[in-house]
This record gives structure tokens, sequence and C-alpha cells, in this order.
């Protein structure tokens, strides 16, 4: 009898869940994803692969620490394949306040000099690979209006599809369509529509690990179908929330690179 | 075979309703099947290594052909309605579904490397169209100090802006120049628009050329008519003769067409060659028979008919074998196009043959002989009597004369010899327009204001993966582009991946024209690239380096596409060939210009050889058909000038050999040939029968001689016509063919007949019984 009571209460509180969910708008699906909580900082091991229309693969393998304090996101990258750009560092402070620009800057250590580099938009595309640096998470919901096309499975998962489109008529996507994992919060798909409406890339989540009870994605492949160029992106040794001190995220780390 | 006709001829209008409804079936197909081949790549073996090469190299740069559009303002460029044109045609452009976004650069496009304060920064020129005056001339400073832009984007007087958009080499075609055409117009005044570039000179080539063809050929045909008629003052022996010419060209389009084989811009040769070959038969057989109606008045439309096949099918079919297999030498060449038009215009001259020894006769047969007997008859009788002195006497003047003859002959070969070696090969397609034509104005004002129109890439291939950090490979590649730019005033700029590295240390070190240099650490390089590649856009720099650095393309600019220019900058660069090689890297070259340098190249050595080639064989036929060999010699006599002196003209005029020159020298075979086997066969003939050598020459001079000149002088006014045409080419063709049959025409009544008589053959077992 008991285990009946727990089962309809159980049973009522998914119906009401189901419900809730039903009730959440486009915007609020992607504040969601957008918001789910990484951990306050991390360190990873980054392993990029890009791959040419011809097959030939550039591997690059960086060490990356992130930090998020408060209002703003510090993130510090050192390269350590290949040989003649290692310790070739780089450091992005990215601000929630939209008007401000992200501050970028670059340490050379064949020129042993520190350069401020800046771009045009976030529009960019990031190291050479197909992510834009939009593409690697800094688009905020706000700039796009979201709606519900449909719910599916997709992979085994429930998923929202959502359809984004910028407000901004001169952005680089005319549209998105992302498959977004209902309870985990996770764009575990996404389709990239260029200017022109045509069908340009498509963003696959190859793996996503629970570490320290966050949804970490680990592997993602970016497919620029119109140029047939592909990135993969990978995360080893992924630690979460170990205390990064502020002070890792200055000019002089950069320059004394990894030992 | 005479059998065969004869028995054939025995239903006159069975033969020509078979021969029309053929010919229907063919011209039905022809309309229906037939598609004319406008892309240059498909004209060129793509299994030859220097093809499949530099295909290959296109792919790893996406090398193209550019359209250059240029905006011009006397008053500057740098004020916001033209900068706001830059904009909009090159958005235009963009969206064009023949060009890919990508490959469109202009000021609006292009990425302007800089150094902020202490920084570098990859950022548009400028992306909403500057208004203020301040704004403007930041602008301006922009341009001037970027290297890589000011010079190349933008002229150097700041009057100019170039767009250029690469497209591929398959998508030109007439609306999409009208296209180009017509959005430049909408851009115009009072900016000037220009458009030029490689994919509108070579697409408007392929179809001026042809196009030219169509307007002039039939009034080639017209003047054929005209004078043909005034030569036989005969509507029917007109008629059917152009018949002949008409239905081998259609038999020979229509089977192209049945076996699904394009019509390429040579392919409009064989009606050409058609036309000139085909008359040559009907104006033998026709003068023939003339003849031998002057002699038999009475003689019925089948006796006549009879005799004319009994005495002509011989030299008929001679002639037409011994072109046919000039024409099929062409096999050989290694360009498809060539070999097609060899073996199609063998395939008309055969068909010719076959309509002139069945269509002429049964034509006879069916419509009765050719003149109403009386009141012509007279006249004839009266001309010839004057002509047959002309014979006679010309005959006598060439004998008399035959040392002077010899000398003669000696003398001009000397002098076509030493011009053959002077005769070059041009690649050039601009060369190919009128001087004044819109096309070669446009581009001349195009290198007046920049690099140049034409490009030459050098593909360089290292051994192993990021080769083309070195920084010695780097610096040699650079020093090899500062040669070549600075020692060839034709080549106007190069561009590779120096460029990029000179650009980015001098920005890195505050714009200090000290470090505009390679660096000299293969680390700090490697790190430059990085950093370009983190902070602009990448695919810029894989259309000068592949991404593993193994291959660079170093791009040079030439302000000429012909093959004088471009031998002189691969001279320059091959003297790089050994420094690179030791460092294990090889060197090659691609691109259009390139291809059209060994393209035309290959052309000359297939033609060359299969001019030899077809000499030979000809030579050997002819001594099995008269079983001489020295016939076989003589006959090949008048050729043998014809060529001398077809080439020899061309290198004293400065005439550069191309497709379609080079081709020319079949013309020269084929009806070299007609005229030597139809002076020689007569020749025989009347030796035989008179026994006398006086005599035979006359009788010969007045019988082939005068068919002869008439075929010369018919098919010399017919292409005469083409020195009217609006393409170049064209005119040089109807100019060089005219000359070529004139000079067939002479070496045969001179020097071939001095030869003849000289050797006493066919006199000489008279003279061994004599003795």
């Amino acid at each position: 009898m008991k285990k009946a009571v727990l089962l309809i209460a159980i049973l009522m509180l998914t119906g009401i869940t189901v419900h809730a969910q039903e009730k959440l708008t486009g915007l609020e699906i992607m504040k969601k994803v957008y918001n789910r909580p990484t951990g306050n900082d991390m360190e990873a091991n980054l392993t990029m692969i890009l791959i040419s229309s011809s097959g030939n693969e550039r591997v690059r393998e960086i060490k990356q620490y992130i930090k998020d304090s408060g209002d703003v996101e510090k993130k510090i990258m050192f390269f350590i394949k290949p040989a003649d750009v290692r310790n070739t560092s780089f450091m992005n402070w990215s601000y929630d306040d939209p008007k401000k620009d992200d501050d970028q800057w670059i340490y050379l250590p064949a020129l042993k000099k520190i350069k401020r580099i800046s771009s045009d938009s976030k529009g960019d595309y990031f190291m050479g690979s197909d992510f834009t640096y939009d593409d690697l998470g800094d688009r905020k919901p706000e700039e796009d209006t979201h709606k519900i096309l449909r719910e599916e499975k997709l992979n085994g998962e429930d998923c929202y599809v959502i359809e984004s489109i910028p407000k901004d008529e001169d952005y680089m996507y005319s549209k998105t369509v992302t498959w977004i994992i209902k309870d985990k919060w996770i764009g575990l798909k996404k389709e990239f529509y260029d200017e022109d409406g045509e069908y340009l890339k498509i963003l696959n989540i190859k793996d996503y690990k629970k570490i320290k009870d966050y949804w970490i994605i680990t592997q993602t492949e970016m497919d620029n179908v119109q140029k047939n160029h592909k990135t993969v992106m990978k995360l080893s040794n992924i630690k979460i929330d170990t205390g990064i001190p502020d002070s890792k995220f200055t000019e002089r780390m950069m320059k004394r690179g990894l030992k | 075979m005479e059998k065969l006709i004869n028995s054939i001829l025995k239903k006159p209008a069975i033969v020509l309703v078979t021969i029309l409804l053929i010919s229907i079936a063919f011209f039905i197909v022809m309309k229906k099947n037939s598609r004319m081949e406008t892309d240059l790549d498909k004209y060129m073996p793509q299994e030859h290594p220097a093809f499949v090469y530099s295909n290959k190299a296109e792919k790893w740069f996406n090398i193209k052909d550019g359209i250059i559009i240029a905006i011009e303002n006397k008053d500057g460029i740098y004020n916001p309605r033209t900068l706001k044109k830059i904009k909009d045609l090159t958005k235009k452009l963009q969206k064009m579904k023949e060009i890919e976004k990508n490959d469109v650069t202009s000021l609006y496009t292009a990425d302007n490397i800089i150094g902020t304060d202490g920084g570098l920064d990859v950022k548009a020129f400028y992306k909403r169209v500057p208004e203020t005056k301040e704004k403007l001339e930041a602008l301006r400073n922009k341009v001037r100090s970027n290297e890589m832009i000011f010079g190349r984007i933008v002229s150097d007087d700041e009057t100019v802006a170039v767009i250029i958009a690469r497209i591929n080499d398959n998508v030109f075609s007439q609306d999409f120049y009208k296209r180009i055409i017509n959005l430049s117009k909408e851009f115009e005044g009072p900016e000037k628009i220009h458009v030029a570039g490689r994919p509108i000179v070579e697409g408007t080539m392929a179809l001026l050329g042809p196009a030219d063809m169509k307007r002039m050929v039939p009034i080639v045909i017209l003047v054929i008519i005209i004078v043909l008629y005034l030569v036989m003052r005969n509507v029917k022996s007109t008629l059917f003769t152009l018949l002949v010419v008409l239905f081998s060209t259609i038999w020979a389009f229509g089977l192209m067409a049945a076996l699904g084989i394009p019509i390429y811009a040579v392919s409009t040769m064989i009606p050409v060659m058609l036309i000139a070959i085909g008359v040559a038969d009907g104006i033998h057989l026709y003068s023939h028979l003339f003849h031998f109606m002057q002699e038999n008045p009475n003689a019925d439309k089948r006796t006549a008919v009879k005799n004319m096949l009994h005495e002509m099918w011989k030299p008929v079919v001679m002639t037409s074998v011994t072109t046919a297999v000039g024409f099929i030498s062409l096999l050989t060449s290694e360009v498809y196009p060539i070999k097609y038009f060899g073996f199609f215009t063998a395939f008309g001259v055969m068909a010719a043959m076959v309509f002139s020894l069945v269509l002429i006769p049964a034509g006879i047969l069916a419509f009765g002989l050719p003149h109403s007997k009386k009141k012509i008859n007279i006249d004839e009788e009266k001309l010839d009597d004057s002509k047959d002195g002309i014979a006679y006497k010309f005959a006598d003047w060439v004998i008399g004369h035959k040392n002077s003859i010899y000398a003669v002959t000696v003398l001009i070969s000397a002098i076509s010899i030493y011009g053959i070696t002077k005769v070059w090969i041009n690649s050039s397609f601009l060369e190919k327009f009128e001087k004044d034509s819109d096309i070669v104005l446009t581009d001349k004002f195009i290198n007046q204001h920049f690099g140049g129109t034409s490009t030459l890439n050098v593909i360089l291939e290292g051994k192993k993966e990021g080769e083309f950090k070195t920084p010695d490979v780097l610096k040699t590649v650079a020093k090899m582009q500062d040669e070549v730019v600075s020692t060839l005033p034709v080549v106007g700029n190069s561009f590779s991946l120096s460029d990029y590295l000179k650009r980015m240390n001098k920005v890195m070190h505050a714009d200090s024209v000290k470090y505009e240099a390679i660096p000299d650490s293969r680390e700090l390089i490697a790190q430059y690239l990085l950093l370009y590649e983190m902070s602009g856009d990448p695919e810029n720099l894989w259309q000068v380096v592949t991404e593993d650095y193994k291959k660079a393309n170093i791009t040079f600019q030439l302000k000429s596409d012909n093959s004088k220019a471009l031998k002189s900058a691969i001279a320059v660069i091959e003297k790089y060939r050994p420094a690179f090689a030791k460092a294990g890297i090889e060197l090659n070259y691609a691109g259009s210009g390139y291809k059209a340098l060994v393209f035309t190249d290959l052309i000359l050595e297939g033609q060359i050889k299969s001019l030899i080639m077809s000499l030979f064989i000809i030579i050997i036929l002819l001594a099995l058909m008269f079983k001489k060999i020295s016939i076989g010699l003589i006959g090949s006599v008048p050729i043998i000038i014809t060529a001398l002196i077809g080439f020899g003209i061309m290198g004293l005029l400065n005439i550069p050999l191309s497709t379609t020159t080079a081709l020319i020298s079949s013309i020269a075979i084929g009806i070299g040939i007609d005229y030597a086997v139809h002076f020689i066969e007569r020749y025989k003939i009347y030796a035989g029968q008179t026994q006398d050598k006086v005599k035979t020459t006359h009788y010969t001079m007045k019988h082939t001689g005068r068919a002869i000149i008439f075929n010369a002088v018919i098919v010399i006014a017919g292409f005469l016509v083409l020195l009217f045409s609006v393409f170049p080419p064209n005119r040089t063709l109807g100019a060089m063919v005219s000359l070529n049959m004139f000079t067939s025409f002479l070496g045969t009544i001179t020097i071939m007949l001095v030869i003849l008589y000289g050797t006493n053959i066919y006199f000489q077992k008279t003279k061994t019984k004599g003795e």
C-alpha cells in the first residue's frame, strides 16, 4: 500500500514537472542551458583536431584554466603542441556586461612580448577552428528570439528542438536549431544556417560526463558542411572547483608558461 | 571502282534521293544533338602530367581565375559614393550563384593586418561607409600603410579600386557574362566601371570566334558561289559542286553529333577545309567534262559522263585519299579537339569524294549536261582559243626559265627557312582580340594601375610538414619574388606566405620598416601564423600555403598573358630551382596561364609531328599510286614549298603560331597534294598519248592548269572574305588559307612542272627504245 502511495506521488510529481516544463518558453530553456552550472573553475587539457576537406589533420594540445568570478569569466590557455608554438599563451576576459568587449592577450615566447589582440566580432573563428567564440558558449540568450519547434527523442534523450533567430539582422547566422536534453540542459546537437539561410554547420556533442555534480561536455565535433572542414574538441584531465586563484590569470603567468 | 560507279549510276534519281535523305537525317541529328564546347579546360589533355599537377594544385590552394571589376573615379575613390559602390557591388557579386562568397575580394572584404598600441589586429577596412572627412582620411591612411593592399586592390594614384571575383572554370556562360556586364552598368556614372580578367577573355573568345565564323561562312560560301558561277558559267554545275561541299559538311557534323562529340572551336575550321578541298573535285570533273564536250560536241550525256568518270575517277580518289591521310595524321595529336578535327575532316573529305563521283554524274544524268550548247559554245571556244594561247605560252615560259625558277625557289625557300626560325608560339588569348577592342583596352587600363591581369602560380612542395615555417626557405621564396618582380617589367606583383610574415613582423614591431622581413626564428614564424589564425580569417592563408605547411603557392601577376612574358618569368624562377632542390623542395607551375602555355607547346609539337608524318605517308602513297618513288618526291614539292612559305611568312610578319594558325599547315598539305596529283596524272596520260614532252606540258597546262587556277581563284576569293572578319584569328586564317592556296597553285605549275620536265619521267622508256 505504501508502495502504491509512493508510486502515485511520484507519478503526480512527474506529472507536475512535465506540466511545468511545457510552460517553459524558448528563451527560458536557452537561459537554463546558458546558466547551467559548471563549477566556479576548471582545469583541463584541450585537444583540438582540425580536419581539412582533404582529410589532413592538425592536432593542437592546450592546457586551459577557466574561472568564473561573478561578472567576468577569465580563461588562460597554454599551447603544448605543436612544438614550435609551445608556451604560446592566450588569455581572455569575457564580461557579463553585453556592452563590454572581451579583453584578449597573447604571449609569443619567440618574441618575448605580450600583445593585446582584438577582433571585429565574436563571429570570428576560434584559433582557426570551425567554432566561433559565440559557438563556444559566449552568445547570450537574449541576443536571439527563440521558438520551441517540437519535442523529440535524440540519441535516447528527450529533447526540446529550439529555433533561434538573431535579433541583429547582420549576424553571421540567419538561424540556428538546437536539440536540448530536457533535464540536463545540454545542447546535444545544433544546426547553423548562414546569412543566406543555407545550411552551414552542424555541432554534435559526442560525449558528456557528470563531474562533481556538474554536467560537463567533454567531446564535441563541429562540421562545416559548406567547406567540408571539421573540428573535434576533446577535454581530458578535467578538474573542477580546485580553487584556482585569480593570480593565475595575469600577464605574469602568461609569460611564465608551463613548466 | 569505275564499274561500281557506273552500275550505281544506272538509276541517277534514286542516287540523288538517297543522298538527299541521308543528308536530311544527318542534318536533323546535327540540329538536335550538336552542342558547343566553351570550357577551354576541356580542350586540354587532362592526363598530361602538367595538367594533372596543375589541377591538383588548383584544388590545394583554391586557385581560380578572377573576373576583375575596376571602379574608377578620377577624383579619387575616397568619397562615400564610390566606397558605397565598392561595398554594394561586392555584396551583389557575393550573392551571384556562380560565385562563392569567400571568392570575392575588394577593399570591403579585405583583411587589414594592423598594429595597435602594443598589439595586432586583423580588421576590415570598413563595414559602414565612412561619411565624415576624418573617417575618409583615416581609411585612406589605413590603405596607404598596408603594402598587402595598396597597389593591389587600390591603385597607387587612388583613383581606381578593384573587385576580384574568382570563379570556377565551368561557370562561365554568355548569360553569366551578360549579368556581370549589366550589374556593372548599374553602378556606372560618374564612376567608370571596367570588367576584365581571364574568364572574361576566355569566355568571350570561345564565343566570339565561332560566332564570327557562323556569320562569315555564309558570306564565304556566297562569294564562292559567285566566283564558281563566273568560272563555270553554268548554274547546274555550280549548284552540284556546292552540294558536294554542303553535303560533306553536313555528314561530318552529323556524324559528330550522332557520336555525341561536341563542337570545339577548332571544329569550326572543318567547313573551311571542306570548302577548300571539296570544290576542287567538282571543278576538275566539270573542267574535264567541258573539255570533252568541246572535243566531242555531239556526244550524249551518258557518253560524256562515262568518259569523265573513266578519266577522272583515279585522280579524284587519289587526291581525296592523300588529303584524308593528311588529316588522319592529326590523330597523333595529344589534344582531343585536334584529333576530332583530323578525323571528321578526313571523313568529310571522303564523303566529298563519294559525292563527287556519284552526285555530280547523277546530277548530269538526271538534269542534263551543264550547258545550253550553242551560244556559250561559240563563246567558250573563243575564250578557249585565247586561253590555249596563254596556257601554252605560260608552259613554254616556265620551261624556258627553268634555271631562274630553280633559283627563285631556292631563294624563297631560304628566306622562308630564315622566317621559320623566328616563328614563335603564342598562348595568349588576349592578343587574339582587336587592339582597340573593349576587352584589350580594359586589360591595358587595369595593367597600368595594378600588378597585372594574368597570373602564374609557382607551387613549392616540401618533403616534411612545417617546411614553410623554415626561415631560410621563406627567405629564398621572398628573394625569388623580389628578383622576378624587380627585373621583369612585365611582372607587376607577387604574393605568397612571405608577404603575410613580412607584414606581421613589421606590424608587431611598431610598423618599423626595418622589420618588413622574414623573421629569423622558426618559432616566431610559427607563432605569428598561429596569431594570424587566431585573429584573422585563416581561409586567406590557405591560398598561399597548405594547412600542414608542406606546400606553398606563390602567385605572380603579369601584365600580359603572352608566351614570351610567361617564359621570361619562368626563366628567372628556374634559377631558384637548385636552391629549393637542396632543401628537398620541388618546384612546379600551375594555373590557367601556365596550362595554356603547355597546351600551345603540345599543339605545335603535335602539329609538326603530324606534318612530317603525313608528308612521309603522302610521298609513299604517291609513289605507290604512280608506281614510282620519284613521283612521290616530286609530288611533295609543292606541299613542302607551301608549308615553308606559310610558316616563313608567319615568322617574318611576326604572326605567332596559335591553335588556328598551326592547323593551317594541314590545308597546305590537303590542297597542295590535290594540285600535284591532278597535274601529274594528266601529265602521265598526255605523255602516254603524245610521247612528246612539249605537247604534254602544253596539254597538261591547258587541261589541269586551268582547273587548278580556277580552283585556286575560287577558294582564294572565298577566303579573302574572312579578312573582313571582326575576330582577328579568323582574319589570319583567311589570309593564310589564301596564301597557301596561291603558293600551292604556283608551286605546282612552276617548280613542280620544271622538275617533272627535267627528270624525263614517262618519256624515258621511249628514249631508251629509240636509242
